[in-house]
């Protein structure tokens, strides 16, 4: 799970994120709601290990991100929202790095990843370089990237954003399957439908601060999975597809 | 014909805004340090072609006076020109092939003419660069021929080097337009500029999943990147070449002293090359791919201070086999010496690469500096250099513990 307590973060004479503190339990899936410049990107860079903290801790499956990065860092993933690469290195050839560094089975890694980039709609693509990529299949390449290894933490900054339909279908199925197998699941998004659908509790950042907290029952949420237009576009691209 | 007059008119003035603009700003955004630099190269350009060009242009003139002077000035000048033309046919047939510089052209209300003409302005700016040497020949007939005939060479090389730019950008514009595949009813730019907006796909070679650990998996990515990103080839290119050029030096003619010091010289810009290669390398690192990832200061710095030690160990076992004419004293002493500074430079550019990610710039310059003191240490006072070098690396390896702390710059 994964633990943040009283965490500050100031860029200069402006707080981004002021004492904030949460829990996420394994198997939860928690929604970060805000709006532009709440702190959102802020607190989850802080939580995955790229921002250090000005005050505050974060405690990833047990294990003290600052004090033990590399052991926190074993237990998490990112998936940013503006994801970078080593853009001459393939998709393939940049998840199989990303494997090793995770020291993962390199024959169950390759099967895992190609099998999300073919879910992701990505599979005739992973050869080429990075940098030929569109916005869309970079999201898609960094979520695949940060949930390779079946994090115990899982941090998506509007990691859904710019998937086509059927890829952000499949990237909700995988979050919630990491969800059901344990993963604590951080979800940002400014899109208050997807997060409507996905997540079990939610919050609310403004001004850096955490101004509300909501369980599921309280926002009257949507049934899980795909919306009525999701469905009816899956129908139609099943039926285009031979 | 009113209409496509007023067309050619309303894009006539902010193109040439725009061209005025480009020229100013592709000025301005290089930093004073790079700009004093390429002045000096043109300068030791220039004065290095006046050197040479000037006693034979002496000779001519006493032979075959003025007009001799004239003459061999002026063919070379039509071949400066000539290579002028070349560069803006090359530049110009790559623009249109990989896509020119600026905006999605084909979305712009632009006729093909005006944009032709403005590709081409673009093309003809890598041809002036030949202006350097030109100047250079031309300086060195100063003295030897009256002044109006010298006035009209500087005249007639500037009309060459303009008019064979033009050509050059026309010709690589056949040369690209020809190539490209034509569709009726679409002008052959259009065709040419619609395929380079088109996306080519270019398959790798399939990745290699094993199990590792995470420095050589740093390791293999580290070489993957230097095959691939044209700056970073060059440098380990540049490495290679000095340390091959050190052990042929042993094969060099005249006196052995001079074998010997153009060995350790090319050894030690050997090792400042390993150094620039090593920082560049860890510029290249997307900050929030390695911080986020399970990986420790030891693989990071281990990965490139792994090729530090194979440098060393290439540098003693080459020179060991090619420094036959030594004594055994000698060479173990040449070999300590070369061995100790390739270790030293190539650490040094370790340490700073790590610690000033993502600036590679930066580090490429505290490194020349460093490098530069521990020279002048050395010619000032014996053997101090070692001592600026090893201070430089161990202050460098104070800031290592602080590497995953560094923020996006």
């Amino acid at each position: 799970m994964l633990r943040v307590s009283a965490l500050t973060r100031r860029y200069g004479a402006r707080v981004a994120v002021q004492d904030v503190s949460l829990v996420i339990a394994s198997g939860e899936i928690l929604g970060l709601l805000g709006a532009n410049g709440a702190g959102k990107t802020t607190l989850i860079r802080a939580a995955a290990g790229l921002l250090p903290p000005d005050a505050g801790t974060i405690e990833v499956a047990g294990v003290n991100l600052w004090d033990q990065p590399v052991e926190a860092r074993r237990r998490l993933g990112y998936a940013a929202e503006e994801p970078s690469f080593y853009e001459e290195l393939s998709a393939d050839e940049y998840l199989a790095f990303v494997a090793a560094v995770r020291g993962m089975e390199p024959k169950g890694a390759r099967e895992r990843a190609h099998a999300l980039l073919e879910r992701l709609g990505l599979e005739d693509r992973c050869g080429e370089p990075v940098h030929r990529f569109s916005h869309g299949m970079r999201k898609k390449l960094s979520f695949v990237a940060a949930v390779l290894h079946r994090p115990a933490v899982l941090l998506c900054d509007e990691a859904l954003e710019g998937f086509d339909a059927a890829g952000a279908l499949e990237a909700k199925s995988e979050l919630r399957s990491l969800a059901a197998a344990g993963s604590a699941v951080l979800f940002s998004s400014h899109v208050t439908e997807a997060i409507e659908r996905l997540c079990d509790r939610v919050v609310v950042l403004h001004g850096g601060r955490i101004v509300r907290q909501l369980e599921r029952a309280h926002w009257g949420a949507p049934e899980r999975g795909p919306s009525p237009l999701e469905r009816e576009f899956l129908t139609v691209a099943a039926g285009a597809n031979p | 014909m009113s209409s496509m007059t007023r067309a050619r008119d309303a894009t006539e003035v902010p193109f040439r805004d725009l061209e005025r603009r480009l020229t100013r700003r592709r000025w301005a955004q290089l930093d004073l340090r790079l700009r004093v630099e390429l002045v000096a190269l043109a300068l030791i350009v220039s004065g290095f072609l006046f050197w040479q060009a000037r006693a034979p242009l002496d000779g001519l003139a006493h032979r075959g006076g003025p007009p001799a002077v004239v003459l061999a000035v002026a063919v070379v000048q039509v071949i400066l020109a000539a290579l002028a033309g070349v560069l803006a046919a090359t530049r110009r047939a790559r623009a249109l092939r990989v896509g020119p510089p600026g905006p999605e052209w084909l979305a712009l209300p632009v006729a093909p003419e005006r944009l032709a003409r403005h590709l081409a302005w673009d093309a003809r700016q890598a041809g002036w660069a030949i202006g350097v040497p030109a100047a250079g020949v031309l300086a060195a007939a100063v003295g030897l021929i009256p002044a109006a005939w010298e006035l009209a060479l500087v005249a007639g090389s500037a009309w060459l080097l303009s008019v064979s730019s033009r050509l050059g950008a026309a010709v690589g514009q056949a040369w690209a337009l020809g190539a490209a595949e034509r569709r009726p009813g679409i002008t052959p730019l259009a065709c040419a500029l619609g395929a380079t907006s088109r996306p080519r796909r270019h398959r790798l070679r399939a990745a290699t999943w094993s199990r590792t650990s995470p420095l050589w998996a740093l390791v293999r990515k580290d070489i993957q990147l230097t095959g691939r990103l044209s700056a970073v080839a060059r440098k380990a290119a540049t490495a290679a070449m000095l340390w091959a050029l050190a052990l042929l030096a042993w094969g060099l003619p005249g006196e052995p002293a001079l074998r010997h010091s153009a060995a350790f010289v090319l050894t030690l810009l050997a090792a400042a090359s390993l150094a620039e290669w090593l920082a560049v390398l860890s510029g290249a690192d997307p900050f929030a791919v390695l911080r986020g990832l399970p990986v420790g200061l030891a693989a990071v710095w281990g990965a490139r201070f792994a090729w530090a030690l194979l440098g060393l160990v290439l540098v003693v076992v080459g020179h060991a086999m090619a420094a036959h004419e030594l004594s055994t004293h000698a060479l173990q002493v040449f070999l300590v010496w070369s061995g100790a500074a390739t270790l030293g430079v190539a650490t040094l550019g370790v340490n700073y690469g790590v610690t000033l990610f993502p600036r590679a710039d930066l580090a490429q310059r505290l490194l020349g500096l460093a490098l530069g003191l521990a020279v002048a240490a050395s010619i000032m006072i014996p053997l101090s250099g070692w001592v600026v070098l090893w201070m430089a690396v161990i202050h460098s390896a104070r800031r290592l513990t602080h590497w995953h702390r560094l923020e996006e710059a």
